[in-house]
């Protein structure tokens, strides 16, 4: 389960809709499963099905997050036009290259679809020994 | 002081738990060596054909390698090496060339 706030949550959706057309994306920091800061990322590779956060800002902001002594408990991205479910190659990148070893286990990666975008749909999910499994996005 | 390299999660399987390590190089090549030779397996999983692997990113101390001289980053006793997966997704190409999105049910993949 991931908690998050009311405010970070519309963070998340207000950068998604910054970012549409295009996937925007972020990395989620906390601890135990809750939210505490969110970190809206740069799009490295724009398109309205592709992202790759930018990788000298995702090093720099998961360095700052272990300084903080926090976890990167999930990270997000948009579906622009698509359904808030992993697409074949979100489910691939979650997994280093050529191997069923997950990347970020602990993580949940959170997918927010703007396919009705006065009504974002958003979801999380655990990708880990080849699975994907829902996990519950609980908004305090 | 030997070069510290901070083990990324999908890897510490093969250096038994560790999440960092220590050895010695002259470059990022060599360092890949030295890592397969005290942590057999590391080396496929870091590179392909001498490369390292696309979606891999490698940091010397803070500078991305591939803004330096990628493998053949020279390094120093005491630098810090952090080995980052990319966060990464998009889409796939159809038969016909055109892109379109493939999703995957929950609860399988």
């Amino acid at each position: 389960m991931l908690v998050i706030s009311r405010t970070d949550l519309q963070s998340i959706i207000d950068h998604c809709n910054a970012g549409y057309p295009d996937e925007a994306c972020g990395i989620l920091a906390g601890r135990n499963g809750r939210v505490e800061k969110v970190y809206c990322m740069g799009n490295a590779r724009p398109g309205p099905v592709s992202y790759e956060m930018d990788p000298e800002e995702q090093f720099r902001v998961m360095k700052g997050i272990r300084q903080a002594g926090l976890e990167m408990v999930g990270m997000f991205h948009s579906h622009p036009g698509g359904r808030a479910y992993p697409s074949s190659v979100d489910v691939e990148k979650a997994y280093w290259p050529g191997t069923q070893l997950p990347n970020y286990p602990e993580a949940v990666y959170v997918i927010v679809s703007l396919m009705d975008r006065d009504t974002p749909v958003v979801k999380g999910y655990t990708i880990n020994e080849g699975s994907v499994q829902e996990t519950v996005v609980s908004v305090i | 002081m030997p070069i510290k390299v901070r083990i990324p999660t999908p890897l510490q399987k093969f250096t038994n738990g560790k999440t960092e390590v220590e050895c010695a190089a002259k470059n990022i090549s060599d360092l890949v060596d030295a890592l397969e030779k005290d942590y057999p397996g590391m080396k496929e999983r870091l590179s392909e054909g001498g490369k390292i692997r696309r979606f891999i990113n490698i940091y010397v101390n803070d500078e991305d390698i591939r803004f330096v001289n990628k493998e053949e980053t020279a390094l120093k006793d005491g630098d810090n090496i952090s080995i980052v997966p990319a966060i990464a997704g998009g889409q796939v190409k159809s038969e016909d060339g055109k892109l379109r999105r493939w999703e995957v049910r929950y609860g399988s993949c």
